[in-house]
């Protein structure tokens, strides 16, 4: 498990981050989010040991970090970087072998990735001829050459076409089930998150504001809210029952109400029974960008 | 496994990138085959002019002039000079030979001297003398002085030269290789800390330098290129001294090659000092700026340092022991120029010798970590020019 505990990183006057904490057990897919600016970018770089921490701790199995474990670690920076005139398999043996592998290790591996990855046929070109989206696998192969203990991406998903972000997908799925490697992103695709991720942080102005399973965020939120779709009822009928307030009104999906917690959810239901044909009724699941901005507004 | 293994790996793999990434280089390619050049010109130049003694081919020509062959002869040993005399048949075959540059000059009835152009000095000082001695000798033979007392008065022993200070007959040798030893190591410091800088900026400005620091330390990363690229730098002196020497002993440019490989050998140690002194401010010139574009003015000052010190160095080929040199010679950012040239020279002193090596090393030990804290606060902070206290600050 990766655990990164109490994070401080200050920048001039800026406090990036603030006491960040959370953890990444082995085998799970965790998904890092905020705004832009947030601190995710310097909380990834922290845990890489690309940036120091002024306060706090990152632990891998029980243990401080140290250097040797951290080379076994695989990361794809947000800022894409590999050297554009260096060979695509010469550039990845060389930064496999500078995570500690050995030469004929090195070789072997790079030649791998990037068949799993589908650019073996680019092996030696250099890479500032591939497109984007080959140097973006290039860019994935650097983070997995050398068969990383845990893998830290900043914003892997970006620049992807769909082709590009299923392939992404199921190999973060094979490191996370088939390998147990914890695997820790960050995006704003949220549905994207919501979809892969078995857990998501979320980050803002340097703060964890929530984190957990998408379930557990959900139920954290304050208030319930109900999908009500009634036929022939007059306007702002659950007005009768205090503590009932209109979120969403659409003219083909009915309304979305927000209820208090002393409301209970069948005297809704009798009401709109009473106001007309119920149609459609049932409880709303806010979707990881609702609990997005609800989390970043408070 | 023991860390201490895993960081000599990561800078050892990073230096044999930087290695031969940058013998494979076009400009490595273009620097060596300039250099080589240029020294294959100068030493060939100088195999044919300044090195060895001058000769001339004297032709004879009438009555008179056989008699003053002889005696030209002789005036140019003692000058220093040789000359050949042929006899020569008429004045058209003269002529034909001072087209052609089989003469040099012609001697006319002992008593005029035709050449093409006009005559070089020593050949027309060499006949001046000759004449004079023809004069005296007839003058002394009509009063009857015995023909070895003619001798004598004609032939004197050379008169010995004493001086103030102790001198090496070689000197003008020795300074022109000092000379090309101070501009060929200017040449290798600069060029190949400018490398350093240009590495450093070709990994920050592909951002390939975060991938790398979150394997390797800043440190490791700074140590593997300055070592990579110097090695590289090393080699190539290395070549380029070993081929200079062997092409001037061949061509007998020097007369002394024992000397110039002592003072190739001095460049070669001297290189490896200055390189890791400069290299490191080189690197921080690098990795306070983010483009390529921008080097330019970062190295200005480290430019000029350089320089200034190559300038002074030169001056010091030829007064080796003017306070100027003196101080250059143990000034950390002069002394890799400076104190080879007055070695070679036979100017420095042991205590010298020994204060500049303190000197320099000290300070290059003392610079090295600072510049690695420096380039370490500076590389991952792209955009704006980097202010040196605020790498500084953010390093950590």
């Amino acid at each position: 498990m990766l655990e990164l505990t109490g994070l401080s990183r200050r920048f001039g006057d800026v406090l990036a981050l603030d006491g960040v904490t959370f953890s990444v057990p082995h085998g799970e897919i965790v998904g890092f989010v905020g705004p832009n600016g947030a601190g995710k970018t310097t909380t990834m770089r922290i845990a890489l040991g690309v940036l120091e921490a002024d306060a706090g701790e990152v632990r891998w199995n029980g243990r401080p970090l140290d250097a040797e474990a951290r080379r076994r670690f695989g990361y794809m920076p947000e800022e894409r970087g590999l050297y554009p005139k260096i060979k695509v398999l010469e550039q990845l043996v060389y930064l496999a072998r500078l995570h500690g592998l050995s030469r004929p290790d090195a070789s072997r591996r790079a030649a791998e990735t990037i068949e799993v990855l589908g650019v073996a046929e680019r092996a030696n070109d250099r890479v500032e001829t591939l497109s984007l989206g080959n140097q973006q696998r290039v860019q994935l192969a650097a983070a997995l050459v050398h068969r990383p203990d845990v893998l830290i991406l900043d914003e892997p998903f970006s620049g992807l076409d769909p082709v590009g972000v299923d392939a992404l997908t199921g190999v973060l799925h094979a490191e996370s089930e088939e390998r147990g490697v914890p695997v820790v992103f960050s995006s704003h695709q949220l549905e994207l998150v919501e979809r892969l991720c078995d857990r998501v942080v979320l980050i803002d102005h340097g703060k964890i504001v929530a984190a957990g399973t998408i379930e557990e965020l959900r139920s954290s939120r304050e208030r319930r809210r109900l999908r009500v779709q009634v036929a022939g009822a007059p306007h702002e009928w659950y007005d009768a029952i205090p503590g009932v307030r209109l979120v969403e009104a659409t003219p083909n999906d009915g309304i979305v109400v927000e209820l208090d917690d002393e409301v209970d959810e069948q005297r809704v239901l009798d009401l709109a029974r009473s106001a007309g044909d119920v149609t459609h009724f049932s409880r709303e699941r806010a979707s990881l960008a609702e609990l997005f901005r609800e989390a970043v507004r408070t | 496994m023991n860390p201490r293994e895993t960081d000599r790996g990561a800078w050892w793999l990073v230096a044999q990138r930087d290695f031969w990434y940058r013998l494979r280089d076009k400009g490595f390619m273009v620097s060596t085959g300039i250099t080589m050049t240029v020294l294959t010109g100068v030493i060939l130049i100088s195999a044919n002019s300044g090195g060895g003694t001058p000769t001339f081919d004297l032709g004879l020509l009438g009555s008179g002039s056989g008699r003053l062959g002889p005696l030209v002869m002789q005036a140019a040993d003692a000058q220093g000079a040789k000359i050949s005399t042929t006899p020569v048949a008429d004045r058209a075959a003269a002529a034909a030979g001072l087209e052609d540059g089989s003469l040099d000059a012609v001697l006319l009835d002992g008593e005029r001297l035709l050449t093409r152009d006009g005559a070089p000095a020593e050949l027309e000082g060499a006949v001046q003398t000759a004449v004079v001695a023809d004069g005296i000798r007839a003058t002394l033979e009509a009063n009857d002085v015995p023909a070895d007392q003619i001798a004598q008065i004609l032939n004197p022993a050379p008169v010995p030269v004493e001086t103030l200070e102790p001198q090496d007959p070689n000197r003008e040798t020795n300074s022109t290789v000092a000379f090309i030893t101070v501009v060929v190591l200017y040449g290798q410091l600069f060029g190949y800390g400018f490398w350093v800088a240009t590495g450093v900026i070709e990994e920050k400005a592909s951002r390939v330098v975060e991938i790398l620091l979150s394997t390797i330390h800043a440190r490791q990363l700074l140590a593997g290129k300055i070592l990579g690229i110097g090695t590289l730098g090393l080699l190539q002196l290395v070549g380029i001294a070993a081929y200079s020497v062997a092409l001037a002993s061949l061509t007998g440019a020097l007369d002394l090659p024992s000397h110039a490989l002592g003072t190739a050998a001095l460049a070669i140690g001297w290189f490896v000092l200055g390189f890791a002194f400069y290299a490191s401010l080189f690197a921080v010139a690098g990795a306070i700026v983010s483009r390529m574009e921008e080097l330019q003015n970062a190295i200005v000052p480290l430019n000029l340092v350089i320089l200034v010190s190559f300038f002074v160095s030169i001056g010091a080929t030829s007064d080796p022991g003017s306070t100027l040199s003196r101080i250059a010679s143990i000034v950390p950012f002069s002394a890799a120029l400076c104190m080879p040239v007055r070695i070679s020279l036979g100017s420095a002193t042991l205590l010298e010798i020994v204060a500049s090596l303190i000197v320099t090393i000290g300070s290059t030990a003392l610079l090295i970590p600072l510049a690695g804290r420096v380039y370490s606060g500076a590389v991952l902070r792209t955009g704006a020019r980097v202010k040196l206290r605020e790498a500084w600050r953010s390093a950590s």
